[in-house]
């Protein structure tokens, strides 16, 4: 079978994509840009729209003129219709309709007394989502784009994987005991519970078996690994597999608005969709609906799935003996031979991932150290080489410049995050942080009130260059940055804060401070 | 059956079985990581 379709729907995607990326560089776009807020995705629209298009021209000329024979390279390359047919659907997604539906949810606010954009949660992850699910089932996927679409489920496995090089065993410790405890509850009560409902609704041992495996661990891949153990049906695969997906689907779009709804934070959000949904990439659909500018909640997220999916081996053990007792003159399996040809490999991925990105090859070795927001007293009060104690709490004279400027403020959750800053003289949570970030950016404060801000910034964080700075140099103050300043180490907010308060930015504020004395030194 | 279109793989993926996607995602997971560690 020749899987390359004649076609000149790739090369015209191409065409279009590097065309776009062009018009961006030359500045032809700048109106448009401007129009929609666009501008901070201008370097991601140039790497973007140059390579994938590059790579759609010459795939999509080569599908044209070559004469396609059957075999490996026809099969691979068949897919670079479909993954450029995805990707100009989520550039249009995520650089046209997203900003626009914020233009207009911000448009009808008057009129509905709400933004609907921001009620409904319709970010570009949800869209891309709709988009899909809308593709797929109206107009469905055009021929020479479906065995592209068909290697969506590998890019989520490889994202799935490479996400276990953004954690830390620091980390791992702050969630540990909270994700263990929860998940254990939850995936030895949801098997209990489903087996004991299907027990007393007169299920068939195999399906109950099978359907508690999928509720309980992670979905398919514990369904497929469970099925052998009780001896499931194809049709009762299958039937279990629907319910997971569709559960899955319907939490998708449901758990952000609800969590939005509640106020949730990130690691709570992050706990309950780690734990309430199923399937991996589901979970990281609703974590990123609902945190989509960064990634906090997709890592608390993702850490509380795959820890599920390691709860894997007790439960196969568990059906086993269960269904062996159930079931008279049911075959034996070979439990460790079912574990090791169904246990999904790519959580071992994960977990080989992490340990490479715990050897500090990726980044600094403490480059991921404590990334949880933490404002106890051990992070709060520290001491320096020499045992002085460095406290990090904010000092009379900051608290004084916060005050008289917190006036300068008109948003209602600015002015209250300020307030609880001042009022506790630490940040008291990771979205006050968030919040006074858009603070900074926005240059509300005079440069001393962002300079106080910046440097109280998520407490016991060890950013990139943190290890050397906060934590050798000093306390979190004006003056501990003016220290840093001087010693060129301010490096802060190398990560996805690069947003919200770029690193030339602090270089700024650094140098102003050098030059100002109106912060009280300590 | 949407099977029936390929010979190859499921309607889900292009690959013959998980394990097999799982494999290549891990590989290619790692090229990327190796390529974060030499050039970034």
């Amino acid at each position: 079978m020749v899987y390359t379709k004649r076609t000149p729907w790739t090369l015209i995607m191409g065409v279009i994509m590097v065309a776009y990326a062009y018009l961006v560089q030359s500045g032809a776009l700048a109106g448009l840009i401007k129009y929609l807020g666009t501008a901070r995705y201008t370097g991601e629209m140039l790497t973007l729209g140059y390579t994938f298009g590059g790579i759609a021209i010459l795939i999509g000329l080569w599908q044209l003129i070559a004469k396609n024979a059957e075999g490996h390279v026809d099969y691979y390359l068949s897919t670079v219709g479909g993954v450029t047919f995805i990707m100009l659907v989520a550039f249009i997604v995520k650089w046209g309709l997203d900003p626009q539906m914020g233009q207009w949810g911000r448009a009808a606010q008057p009129t509905l007394g709400f933004n609907f954009a921001s009620v409904m949660n319709l970010n570009y992850v949800v869209m891309g989502i709709i988009s899909g699910i809308v593709i797929v089932n109206v107009f469905k996927v055009p021929g020479w784009a479906e065995n592209g679409v068909r290697l969506s489920r590998l890019g989520l496995k490889t994202g799935v994987i490479l996400l276990g090089a953004l954690y830390s065993f620091a980390e791992l410790q702050q969630l540990g005991k909270l994700s263990v405890v929860l998940i254990g509850i939850f995936v030895l009560g949801s098997v209990g519970l489903v087996l004991w409902w299907g027990a007393r609704r007169n299920l068939p041992n195999s399906m109950t078996g099978v359907l508690s495996a999928g509720v309980g661990v992670c979905g398919v891949s514990a369904a497929v690994a469970a099925a052998p153990v009780v001896q499931a049906k194809s049709t009762e695969i299958a039937y279990t597999i629907g319910t997971i997906l569709l559960f899955g689907v319907i939490c998708m779009f449901a758990f952000p608005i609800v969590g939005k709804a509640l106020g949730m934070g990130y690691i709570t959000f992050g706990a309950w969709a780690g734990t309430g949904i199923l399937n991996s990439a589901q979970v990281a659909g609703a974590a990123l609906a609902f945190q989509p500018g960064g990634i906090e909640t997709l890592k608390v997220a993702e850490i509380f799935n795959i820890t599920r999916v390691l709860f894997l081996p007790i439960i196969v053990i568990w059906l086993a003996i269960w269904y062996v007792k159930r079931e008279v003159g049911a075959q034996k399996v070979d439990i460790a031979h079912v574990l090791i040809s169904k246990f999904p490999l790519f959580v071992l991925g994960f977990i080989l991932m992490f340990l490479l990105s715990s050897t500090g090859i990726f980044a600094p070795a403490r480059h991921y150290q404590g990334s949880y927001f933490d404002n106890s007293d051990k992070v709060m009060i520290k001491k320096d080489r020499s045992g002085k104690e460095i406290n990090n709490y904010l000092k009379a004279p900051d608290l004084e410049v916060l005050k008289k400027e917190s006036e300068k403020i008109k948003r209602d959750d600015q002015k209250a995050a300020l307030q609880r800053l001042i009022e506790n003289k630490k940040l008291m949570s990771i979205e006050d942080d968030d919040t006074l970030r858009g603070v900074v950016n926005a240059k509300i404060l005079s440069k001393e009130g962002n300079a106080i801000l910046v440097l109280h910034f998520r407490p016991g964080r060890a950013r990139h260059a943190d290890h050397d700075g906060v934590d050798q140099a000093g306390g979190r103050s004006a003056a501990g940055g003016r220290q840093r300043g001087r010693r060129g180490q301010g490096r802060g907010f190398a990560d996805r804060s690069d947003a919200v308060c770029p690193r030339d930015y602090l270089r700024r504020m650094q140098k102003w401070l050098k030059t100002n004395s109106t912060v009280a030194p300590r | 059956m949407a099977e029936d279109k390929f010979d190859r793989g499921t309607a889900l993926t292009i690959f013959g079985s998980d394990r097999h996607e799982d494999l290549v995602a891990l590989i290619v997971a790692l090229v990327i990581a190796l390529l974060v560690y030499l050039y970034v």
